[in-house]
This record gives C-alpha cells, structure tokens and sequence, in this order.
C-alpha cells in the first residue's frame, strides 16, 4: 500500500521535474531549482520504493501479488534479491531506478556544461514519467495486493492453522483435471480473515517460488546490467532531442558520446551475460539462438553502434566549421536507439510473441499493450516530429567530396552493415506479429556476407586516413596484416578442415581485422593509452567473431549412454558415468562423470531433477572448459536400472468394481475404490494426488485387506503393489479408471509357471545425455571482455572532450 | 555526396532483395487448425495442446519422443520429436511445434512449450467441494 502512495507521488514529482525543467529553458530563470528538486524528490522517492520491495521480498511479505508469484520461503538470499526482476513488475521497477539513478549522473554532468541541464531534463523527466506511469497502480505495479483480483492458491502455500476457519470452505476449489485444491483469495476472504484477526501474510505463508531456469548466479547479474544499458540508452536520445530543441548541433555530439559509448558498451555486455547464461543453464548447447527476447536488445545495441561510427564523422568534420555530416543521420540513430529499446520491450512485454519464444512474459493485457504503444508512439512522434520540424535548418553545407578511400566513407559504410544488421533482426523478430515467422538460417545466412564486409572495414578503415588516403599507402600498411592472416586461413583450412567459402572468408577478414588493430594497438601502447579504446573493440569483436566461427560452424554433437562404470569414448574424451549423488538438500541429483583426456583427469556432473515450480524434470548441463575447447555435457535422462521388468510378466486381469478372480487358489475381490479422506488431506498438503483400489483377498478361510494406489505426480504416473509372504502372492496395479482396474499377479517365488523370471536383464544404471565440442568458445566470452574495456577506455577519452560550456 | 548514395544504394538494394529472396525461403507460418497442417506440405508451426489421456513416449533407441496433440477444435495428430522430452512438457498449457506432416505423423525439429507462469482464473474450472 504504502510503496503504490510512493510511486504515485514520485510520479507527480517526475510530471512537475519535467513542467519546471522545461519552463527554465523557455525562459523561467527561477524555476530551474525546482525542476531539480523536483527531479531528486523523484529519485528519492522510486529508491525508496525500491528499499521498500526489496524489504517485502526479503521479509516474505505474500500479501503483494508480486512477490507470492515470483519468490518463496526456500530461496536464498541472493536469489531473492534477483526475484525483484523475476517478473515483469520488478524489472520494470529496476528499469525505473536504474534510469532515474542514471538521471541524477545526468544533471550534475549537464549543469557543468553551459545551458544543457534545462532541455536535457526536461526530456529526460519525460522518460521518466512515462516509467512510472508503467509501474503506478494502473499498470504494472510491483506492490498490487493479490486479493486486488481474485486469485487461487494452492493449499500448500497457505497456513493450515486457519483452514478450520468456518468460512474457509466456501472458497475451497477443486481442479477435477489434476485434483489439486485451491483458496479463492478474494477481498471477501481478506475481510473476513481481518475479521477473525488472521492477516493474509500470516495466512499466506509461501510464494510460487522463482522459475528454476532462473536459478543461476548469472541471473543475478544479466537483468540488472541489461537494463542499466537500457537506462543509458535514454541518455544519446533526450541529447538528440535537446539539440532540436535548441536548434544547434554542434556541441551535443561531443556531449552525448560519452553516454552512447558507455551505454552501449553496458548493452552489449548485458546482452551476452544473457548468451552465456544460456550456455550454461538452458542445455541446448549455444549461446544465441536468435529469440526474440535475446533479438530485441540486440537491435537497439546494432543501430546504437552505427550511431557511434556515424558521430565520430560528424565530430571530426566539425572541424572545418559547420555541424558537420551526417548530423540527421545521428540525430535519427540516436533517436532510434532509444526508441527501439522501448520496442524491444513491447515485443517481450506486450504478449505479442506469445506462441514465438520460450522467455516472453505472458501476455499483460489490453491495457498495458495499449500503454506500451502510447509509450513508443510518444517517443517515436517525438523524436521525428522534431527532425521534420528543423529539416531546413539541418543543412549540412559540406561541399566538398571525399574520396572513395577515406574513413568517413569507410565509417558510413560499416553504419550502413551495422543498420541492415539490425534491420535483418528487426524483421525477423517482428514477423510474428503478421503471422509469420522466420526460421534462424534467415538471420545466419544473411549475417554472413554483412560479417565478412564488416570485418574488412574492421580492420581497413583504421588504416585510411581521413578525407583522402593514398591506395599504394594502405596497401603497404596492409602487408604485414594481410600475410598474417592469409597464413591463419591455410592453417585454418589444412588442420581445422574448414572448407566453406563464406566461412573462410568471413576467417580471413576476422583475422584482418585482429592482426590491423593488434598491430596499431602494439604502436600507440607506448604512446597516449587513451586513444587505444577503438582497437581495443574492434580485436575484441574479431576475437568474439572467430570464436563464434569455432564454437558454431561445425558443430560436433552426439547423442551417447553412459552405463555406470563403463567407459565411454566421444570426440577423444574418455567418459565414465560413476553414479548419482544427491544435492542441495537432496532436492537434485548430480551425475558425476570422470573424464580422462589426454592424460589428465577431470569431474564434471550435470544435474537433474524435479521442480516442484513447474512440475517438471530440469535439467542442466555441464561443461569442461579446456584451452582450446569446451566439452559440453548435456543429461537427457537417467535410467536407474532397477528390477522392474518382472512385474508386468505375469497374468493380467482387468476388474470391474465388485468383480473378483481367482489366482492360485487365491481369491481375490475388487471391492471399493479408495478416494476417502486421505484424498483431501494429500491435497492440502500439496502432494500427489492418489487414488486408490481396494481388494479383498481370501485364502484357505482366510482374510486379507489390501489397497494400491495409483499415484500421479506432474504428468508421470506410478503404482503400487501389494505383496505377502504368507500368500505367496505379488499384485501390481497396472490401470486404474474410472471404470475398472488391471492387475498382475505373480507369485513371490516364482513357483508359478506363468512368471517368467528376467529380472537378470541389465539392472545398470544408464545415464543419458549429449556430448558436444565447442572449439574456441572461450574466444567468445574473451571477445565480449575485450570489446567492453574498449568501450570504457574510450569512454575515458571522450569524457574530457566533452567539457564544452555551450 | 555522390559517393555516399551510389555506395549506400547499392548496398542497399543488394540487401534488400537478398532479404526478400531468404525471408520467402525461410518464412514458416503458424497453423492453429490441424487439417490444414495436414494438407501442406510446406514447414509448419502447428500450435495445440499434448492430449494428456494419451501418454507420450520415449524412444531411446532411436532418440525420439512423440506425443499426440490437438488443436482446438480437437483435431488430433501425432507427434515424433527427433530428441528428447523438453522441460515443462507435462505441464505446459500449449505446445508449439515446428516441422512437417509426412506419412501420417507431424515431424517436429523444433518443440516449444508455453507454461502459465501464473495460475490465472480460467485455468481452474472450479468445481466447489
């Protein structure tokens, strides 16, 4: 309640930051403080609602829908604490933090530097608003009470001390598909809970839990720093928009880059943190596999760096006089960037891809799709509104022409790659909205040739000059580079047995592209340092694009059983399944593997088990990261060996209720089903649901009662038997319906005739699973590394330059 | 200036048409009623739900798993996956399947699953005790 009254009023003072803000720049000198008080109250406001939630989550407060949905009891602490943007409430609460966090860097920065803060904030406040217009109680709220709509729970997540509450029972619901039951948690229930002196956090005493594919140490990283390069992403465009507004472009350039760079830079290593999760957490093997939720932020990082590329061209023929060329280009790409975040989280958020991609959040409703279309319409109108509005005076006025060979040619070009990049993955992944819907070779095949050009100008437009360069003089800066990597493709093609054209190729301009940037980056170390942040991503990229090249062209994958104990050989690895240990409180198991290679020894156990979240068998993979290579082990399932095979090998009998038969002199009666009281009680304490047959057995004058069960858990069915030693009698429970039951029965011995005795066949325990090489894929995450410290060394460079107070 | 459009039109034009040329090549469309799935031969993404009455399998000599699913109007159809059993089959609300129908089976490459993530209201046909 009070978090919902917080974000509201911060909302209200976002509304006013942007009203006062943006009445100094029209010329109110006196209300740019309250612009900024305004803008801090807000900030302060959105962090403490963010203590707020973060306090509920860790206090286990069920009240709010939010958390009973996404957290539980058994989580810990550091997983709680990524529960916050388990959902889509929280993320877009740590959207809004992180970005009105980045908005008060933002207004120390822009008050040092002449008249920006005004028009900057004012626009900046705008993103703000919209953020929490997201999160107040209309929308998205994190801190929406669960009775707010009726929702039911399962009784295990609630306090038995209270169900013999008389009104309970009438919010009692039985699901007849699966038998489990649920409570009704209504405003009804709340009021007369309240009346008995029971509050919904003492009644409500577990959550849901968080998805178990986001139980990962990286989850706890990837979201955070995801957003945080979504919150930066805002930054280059209320620059651009400030520019337009005051109708000068000249200065904003130099302002902007160094939010861009680090932006982008944050972006993209938020984006591969996502790679590499599923690399490790997901079992299929990869690190992209071109989803629409990993697309969509890929999309705004292509055009941002496209605006980086185009920029530096502005910056540089600035020089002369003028604003310089491409000054609509960068102010379009920088509006861009932005806008296509907030597409990105239409496309994740608004349900559109529902039947498109395994990660989309569910689908939010009409209200929220209509808002998050309000939302990109806004910006987008913004945006380009005001570009058509100061077309005319966006003149350019560069008469001269540059040569073919010169870098700003070369950088427009690499623009140019990078835009149709981002246009290949733009529609692609928005196919789906029409119906349609692209399979990955479309974004493979088509990268290709773009990788290739990009990774020659990669290493080409360093070595071109600016405005004009001589071909015979490139042509000798590209010797050494070009004969490296000319060696580095017959190598590739003799020892790696590479031997696809577009591959090669794609080899040899990566390599390029490293051995031109590496030489560079050898020449200017002992020089300015701070100059080196270009090639320092651009080997970074060639790195990752090599990497990508070993780990994915040729993919070696086998499908392989490990019998326990029992060597197994795959891709030169020696692998040894040495049985199954549980963990974590026994609620995994992991399957230890031995692997020798090559001399040297190794353990790795990928692990199994079952979620009570979703009711289903997870499984996760395990990997061997070796110099050269990852062996990645991925368990498919686990056969425990056991001697089940005799018990389907005797006389079957199907019973209607009431019938009987007669088995070695045995009686036997199907009497009554079991769906007595038990039945109720297994439910309330969450179990499996059971039901069960009850059989009279008579013997030489004698009784017996025996009853089994058939017990369902999640989708996997298994029954009981029943056996005596007196009776010399085994009857397992093969079907039990509605209508009747099949039995078996057998003798305990084996004396009768109709048991044929295999219990002899292979009782071992088999594991499972695929086996693949990843070759080189260390280069990938090296690559990701190495591109990002570029981006901050460049960042330290362009931090000074930016210093203009104008 | 001149430069700047005969390079980037070009390029562009180039793009363009190779985008159209494999967008047609690897456009899959979705497919909510099973007759139709039937009748093509083309790449399908045929969405439905497991029927849960008939049990799947696995086979573990020939790494396949198959299952029958149908579509709203209750079409059915079966199922032969080529690999194993994907996380949250028993429990997800819809299936989406990517593949062919050829000799009287739905040959799926690709299985995704759709799993509520919240227990909404309809998904509870409430029966009061």
């Amino acid at each position: 309640m009070i978090g919902s009254i917080v974000l509201t009023i911060a909302l209200a003072f976002s509304i006013l930051a942007m009203i006062m803000y943006y009445l100094n720049f029209r010329g109110y000198t006196n209300t740019l403080n309250y612009g900024r008080i305004a803008y801090h109250a807000m900030t302060m406001l959105v962090i403490a609602a963010s203590v707020l939630l973060l306090y509920a989550i860790l206090t286990h407060q069920y009240e709010y829908k939010y958390i009973q949905g996404y957290s539980n009891n058994a989580l810990p602490t550091g997983y709680l604490i990524a529960s916050f943007w388990g959902g889509q409430e929280g993320s877009f609460m740590l959207w809004l933090l992180l970005t009105s966090i980045i908005g008060v860097v933002l207004q120390s920065y822009t008050s040092k530097r002449g008249d920006l803060e005004p028009r900057v904030m004012a626009v900046f406040a705008l993103a703000t608003t919209f953020l929490l217009i997201m999160v107040s109680p209309w929308f998205k709220n994190p801190f929406e009470l669960i009775w707010t709509t009726p929702v039911f729970l399962e009784l295990k997540n609630l306090n038995p001390e209270y169900f013999n509450l008389p009104f309970i029972q009438s919010f009692f619901f039985s699901d007849p598909g699966t038998n489990q039951g649920f409570i009704r948690i209504d405003s009804e229930l709340v009021q007369l809970l309240a009346g008995s002196g029971v509050s919904v956090n003492e009644f409500i005493i577990d959550g849901r839990g968080l998805n178990p594919q986001l139980l990962n140490f990286w989850m706890q990283i990837h979201p955070p720093i995801l957003f945080l390069g979504f919150s930066m992403a805002t930054v280059p465009f209320v620059f651009a928009i400030a520019a337009l507004l005051k109708n000068n472009y000249i200065h904003w350039i130099k302002q902007s880059f160094p939010w861009l760079l680090a932006g982008m830079g944050v972006l993209g290593l938020g984006i591969m943190l996502g790679g590499y999760w599923a690399y490790e957490m997901l079992g299929w093997g990869g690190y992209w596999a071109w989803d629409p939720v990993e697309n969509s932020s890929l999309i705004p990082w292509l055009v941002g760096i496209a605006a980086i590329h185009t920029m530096l061209v502005q910056r540089k023929t600035q020089a002369k006089g003028g604003i310089g060329k491409y000054a609509k280009t960068n102010l379009m790409l920088c509006i861009l960037t932005y806008v296509l975040v907030l597409y990105s989280t239409f496309l994740t958020r608004s349900g559109v891809l529902g039947d498109a991609s395994v990660h989309s959040f569910v689908d939010p409703g009409m209200f929220v799709y209509l808002f998050l279309i309000i939302f990109i319409g806004s910006f987008i109108l913004l945006g380009f509104g005001m570009i058509a509005y100061r077309w005319k005076t966006l003149n350019e006025n560069i008469p001269e022409e540059e040569s073919l060979i010169s870098r700003e040619l070369a950088l427009f070009t690499a623009a140019i790659i990078l835009i149709a990049s981002s246009i290949i993955v733009l529609v692609g992944t928005s196919a789906p909205i029409f119906g349609q819907s692209v399979d990955t070779f479309f974004y493979n095949e088509m990268h290709l040739p773009l990788g290739i050009i990009i990774m020659l100008l990669n290493g080409l437009s360093l070595l071109i000059k600016w405005r004009h360069s001589n071909a015979s003089e490139v042509l000798k800066k590209v010797t050494y580079s070009g004969v490296a990597s000319i060696l580095f493709i017959i190598i590739l093609t003799i020892f790696g047995g590479v031997n696809d054209i577009m591959i090669l190729l794609l080899a040899l301009t990566s390599a390029f592209a490293f051995f031109v940037n590496l030489d560079i980056a050898v020449k200017i170390i002992k020089g300015n340092k701070k100059m080196l942040g270009a090639y320092v991503s651009h080997i970074g990229i060639a790195l990752f694009i090599l990497g990508v090249i070993g780990s994915a062209v040729s993919p070696d994958v086998v499908d392989i059983d490990l019998v326990k104990d029992q060597k197994t050989e795959a891709f030169g690895y020696e692998l040894t399944f040495t049985g199954s240990a549980p963990i974590e409180n026994t609620t995994k198991f992991a399957f230890n593997i031995d692997i020798v290679k090559g001399g040297s020894e190794y353990s790795i156990a990928p692990v199994m088990y079952r979620s009570d979240f979703n009711n289903s068998l997870m499984r996760q993979p395990a990997i061997l990261t070796l110099f050269t290579q990852d062996l990645y082990i991925s368990p498919l399932g686990y056969d425990p060996g056991t001697q089940s095979s005799s018990t389907t090998s005797g006389e079957i009998v199907t019973l209607k209720k009431g019938g009987s038969t007669n088995f070695s002199g045995t009686s036997i009666t199907f009497s009554e089903f079991d769906l007595s009281a038990e039945t109720m009680q297994a439910m309330q304490e969450g179990k499996d649901f059971q039901m069960g047959a009850v059989f009279h057995i008579d013997k030489n004058g004698k009784h017996y009662d025996a009853a089994l069960y058939r017990k369902f858990a999640g989708g996997q069915v298994e029954f009981t038997s029943y056996s005596s030693d007196e009776l010399n009698l085994k009857i397992d429970l093969v079907e039990l319906t509605a209508e009747n039951v099949k039995i078996v029965f057998s003798t305990l011995d084996g004396s009768d005739d109709q048991v044929s005795d295999n219990t002899t066949i292979g009782n071992r325990e088999v594991l499972s699973v695929t086996a693949s090489i990843k070759p080189f894929i260390s280069l990938v995450w090296i690559g990701v590394l190495v591109v990002t410290l570029g981006f901050f060394v460049a960042v330290a460079r362009r931090i000074p330059e930016s210093k203009i107070s104008s | 200036m001149k430069n700047k459009y005969v390079f980037g039109g070009i390029i562009i034009a180039v793009f363009l048409l190779l985008m159209g040329y494999l967008f047609t090549q690897s456009n899959i469309e979705y497919a909510d009623d099973f007759t139709t799935v039937k009748a093509t031969t083309k790449t399908v993404k045929a969405t439905g739900s497991w029927v849960k009455e008939k049990q799947y399998e696995i086979n573990k000599e020939n790494k396949t798993f198959s299952f029958y699913m149908a579509d709203e109007n209750g079409n059915e159809m079966k199922v032969i996956y080529e690999g194993t059993i994907p996380n949250n089959f028993e429990t997800a609300t819809s299936v989406v399947v990517t593949g062919k129908y050829k000799d009287g089976y739905f040959h799926a490459k690709d299985i995704l699953t759709k799993c509520p993530s919240k227990y909404e209201e309809e998904s509870v046909t409430s029966s009061s005790l």
